[in-house]
């Protein structure tokens, strides 16, 4: 039976052309140069389509990041035949494949949201429809629009990996494509509609006046406890919970979960246990910013304020996301010669050294090179459309392109597969219950509180004695 | 043997120390960040109190606050060009029309179609200018008179900005009198709030009847900005004013932030005036930083009568296109607790967010709705405001 794409990303072995780290240099010099010609034709505000306005371009970026994980997560490359993966040559499958993720984008936006959702639903999915509004002009329309479509695609962003990495597409795991796909897709969007309505409509409720009492909850009910009636405060553990996904599926190797034996648990833990994670980065990191800028003010606008400070934290969740994939795509998920918890436990400090590096490195240099401009908070800047629309770049070449032209695409042999299982069984036998291990453990979650209290004392300090922005 | 189960020990301790650390993190994060225990690690509020003085009365003048007639004709322009983060000097807007097309303007083509007419042939260069451009028509701009009156009864003079269109400044300045007090050397200084086309491409207006008027603007102009100063045909004094407090005279200071503003500007400055017996009245232009940021700064910054935020006058920067988000709604449901007494706002403060002000009750000051401002929530075109002072 034609098995299309499932389980090929796992059975393919991508060989290194060259020894490290050349074939990663190459990687990133050839993603970079492609993530600058297409910004600069879709996205940049001095280049030729200038989509970064930024709603639009927000909305196509977070979409098309969907996109692909749904081409390739959920339909595993379905229709495409198995053979025709292995065999085609990557330029050739990175063209094919991403030119129908861009369609079914357009279908989708186009089609879904604005003509169907737009015309037969909500009209806010519809720029035509908001264009009928008292005053409201063609300009805000279309953002308002895309507005809409992009907090249902930050959703869905978080939704749609989650029921691969972490509920293992229960409860259609064993179903053949399209039909497992489709089931997904109907069970992740519906799920997407339903926490879309809950968190995200009285936001949209609110933007016109007066405020939509009767069609959603307004003022919303997160008011009191987020500070703001901004539905940026969704925005915030939604985003973190996309970026815990993708850690645990990548740099931790759906570790911790995957000690869990009995499957329901696991699923039903790693499902929650995300989101759990989550709302601590999603906490965290709203008090890393009180440390370093002061408490949020509500009213204000800019740097001080909370609906900003909460859309931020979602921005600086995603510069972790990026070292993580680099790891795990182009540094083969180094290193890996230490115990299981060990290894996780040091590609996350790996990951939060360079993702501070790199935010420092975003807030210094942007302005010079994507056309926006200098500054940690300006009202139509979102630094999350170029780290994604990276990202985007990355997983075309990571999953339609095996890695080309560093690495070859070989497919495993049975022996190998069977080989892989077998270490992993191992590796999973090897943690389990001692004395040694739960002495380690108490001692680890004393020395993890310790350090979350060492770093509160030293961010004001790292703030005052680094100027990232003159 | 017992070697060998040492290292098997060792080795399970650290798998499970490196587990620990990552839960304890977790948990230490997930509990403590939003808890109210949190605010012990905020740092008391320093009052610095500087003390810039104080005047006996400040009035405001609304030279002109519609910066643009038609909202969807320049959101038209807007959305055409790119959105709200091209350079402004690309649209194609007067007065630096080149007759390239929307987008695709620079200052440089621009300006050297009109530079040798200004400022004294402002007529001729708006009349070239209106043929090269996008939407000449829909310029307007904003300028307000500031008046302010010592303690001793000495009155003087400033003007806050120099709109957009020169023809529509040039009518406002002669409906006000400004180009009589330029020519009289009575207005001694221009505060140009930010670098905006709407606040500062006029400038050449203020410059036709006095090119040596000393010229305030705000660190972080660009280039451009800079050379329009000396093509605009400035004679004067510049003084680039850094972020912070900057005190002008007794009772009237600016405040310069560093922010990243819309259409590629960077930079606004404030007025803050301290009233005798009544307390603190803010002046600004676009507002970018939000009045609530600039009256928690007074209150870090300055010393002021009764310790009170008295008054606000001029653009607000809540929706300036009319549009709105929830943000905004944060705004106006705090702004309640500050405390105001007389607020005149106007330009960009969006005549939704004015109704909505007005609606929750805020002292605003109603205007007249003439020489084409839309509403009487708004002070309007030739309005004035006064505070410790009847106008």
């Amino acid at each position: 039976m034609e098995r299309y794409g499932t389980g090929y990303l796992e059975e393919r072995k991508l060989v290194k052309r060259w020894p490290q780290p050349i074939p990663a240099i190459v990687a990133l010099v050839l993603t970079l140069a492609v993530f600058y010609a297409t910004w600069w034709i879709f996205q940049d505000p001095r280049g030729w389509m200038r989509m970064y306005t930024p709603y639009v371009g927000y909305m196509y970026t977070r979409w098309w990041l969907i996109m692909l994980i749904w081409m390739v997560y959920i339909f595993n490359y379905w229709p495409f035949k198995r053979k025709w993966l292995e065999d085609t040559h990557p330029v050739v499958k990175g063209a094919v494949l991403t030119v129908i993720s861009v369609v079914i984008l357009w279908v989708l936006i186009k089609g879904f949201f604005e003509s169907l959702l737009g015309n037969y639903g909500i009209a806010y999915f519809n720029p035509g429809n908001l264009l009928k509004l008292p005053g409201m002009t063609e300009f805000f329309a279309l953002e308002y629009a895309s507005l809409a479509c992009l907090m249902f695609a930050a959703i869905a962003s978080w939704l749609s990996p989650a029921w691969v990495v972490a509920c293992e597409e229960v409860p259609w795991q064993n179903l053949n494509q399209p039909g497992k796909g489709i089931s997904i897709l109907v069970a992740t969007f519906f799920l997407s509609t339903l926490i879309f309505f809950m968190t995200m409509h009285s936001h949209m409720g609110i933007l016109y006046y007066p405020w939509q009492y009767f069609t959603s909850i307004a003022p919303p009910y997160w008011e009191k406890f987020a500070n703001t009636v901004s539905g940026n405060f969704h925005v915030s553990w939604i985003m973190c919970c996309t970026v815990t996904v993708w850690i645990v599926e990548t740099i931790w190797e759906r570790f911790p979960f995957k000690l869990i034996r009995t499957n329901w648990l696991r699923r039903v833990v790693a499902f929650f246990g995300i989101i759990a994670i989550a709302w601590a980065m999603h906490l965290f990191l709203y008090f890393a910013q009180e440390l370093t800028w002061g408490p949020a003010i509500r009213g204000t606008r800019l740097i001080n304020a909370p609906d900003w400070r909460w859309l931020h934290v979602g921005e600086m969740a995603v510069f972790f996301l990026v070292p993580a994939l680099f790891i795990t795509f182009y540094c083969g998920n180094w290193p890996k010669r230490f115990s299981l918890p060990v290894n996780v436990l040091v590609r996350t400090l790996i990951t939060i050294s360079a993702a501070i590096l790199l935010y420092i490195f975003y807030y210094k240099t942007s302005h010079d090179y994507l056309g926006t401009q200098k500054g940690f908070m300006h009202e139509q800047q979102f630094p999350m459309i170029p780290t994604i629309w990276l990202i985007n770049i990355w997983l075309v070449h990571h999953w339609f392109m095996d890695n080309w032209p560093g690495w070859k695409m070989v497919p495993k042999t049975a022996e190998e597969i069977a080989a892989d299982h077998a270490a992993e069984k191992a590796k999973l036998a090897e943690v389990r219950w001692d004395p040694a291990l739960g002495w380690g453990l108490g001692a680890g979650a004393v020395c993890g509180v310790a350090i979350y209290f060492i770093t509160l004392s030293v961010l004001p300090w790292v703030y005052q004695n680094i100027t990232v922005i003159k | 043997m017992s070697e060998d189960k040492g290292k098997i020990s060792r080795r399970n301790f650290f798998k499970g120390a490196a587990m620990g650390v990552l839960g304890g993190t977790a948990l230490g994060m997930g509990l403590f960040s939003y808890s109210p225990w949190r605010k012990s690690y905020f740092p008391d509020v320093k009052r610095k109190l500087a003390d810039i003085g104080a005047c006996k009365s400040i009035k405001v003048t609304n030279i002109s606050e519609t910066s643009w007639f038609d909202n969807a004709v320049l959101m038209g322009d807007i959305k055409g060009a790119g959105g709200l983060l091209v350079n402004q000097y690309s649209y194609n807007w007067p007065p630096f029309g080149d007759g390239s097309g929307l987008g695709k303007g620079s200052y440089e083509k621009g300006i050297a179609k009109i530079k040798h007419l200004l400022p004294n042939n402002l007529e001729e260069a708006w009349a070239i200018t209106e043929k090269l451009s996008v939407s000449p028509q829909n310029a307007g701009g904003f300028a307000a008179l500031i008046e302010i009156e010592e303690m001793d009864g000495r009155k003087r003079k400033f003007l806050l900005d120099s709109g957009w269109s020169y023809k529509w400044m040039d009518e406002s300045f002669k409906r006000e009198g400004i180009d009589q007090m330029l020519k009289n050397k009575e207005i001694e200084a221009l505060f140009i709030s930010h670098e905006h086309f709407d606040h500062y491409w006029g400038v050449p207006v203020t410059y036709k009847y006095d090119p040596t008027i000393t010229t305030y603007i705000p660190d972080g102009f660009y280039p451009e900005g800079l050379q329009y100063l000396q093509d605009a045909g400035h004679k004067g004094k510049v003084i680039k004013i850094k972020p912070g407090l900057n005190p002008m005279i007794p009772g009237l200071a600016t405040f310069v932030f560093a922010v990243p503003i819309i259409c590629r500007v960077y930079g606004e400055q404030a007025i803050y005036a301290n009233v005798k017996d009544l307390g603190l009245v803010s002046i600004t232009g676009c507002c970018h930083f939000g009045i609530i940021q600039f009256s928690e700064t007074a209150f870090r910054e300055i010393k002021y009568e009764k310790d009170n935020l008295y008054g606000i006058y001029g653009g607000l920067h809540i929706s300036p296109f009319e549009d709105w988000d929830p943000k905004y709604d944060d705004l106006v449901l705090s702004l309640g607790k500050y405390g105001f007494q007389k607020i005149g706002c106007n330009h960009c403060t969006g005549l939704m967010c004015a109704k909505k002000f007005v609606e929750a009750g805020y002292p605003v000051v109603k205007g007249t709705a003439r020489h084409r401002t839309k509403e009487t929530n708004y002070l309007g075109n030739g309005d004035k405001i006064g505070y410790g002072i009847e106008v």
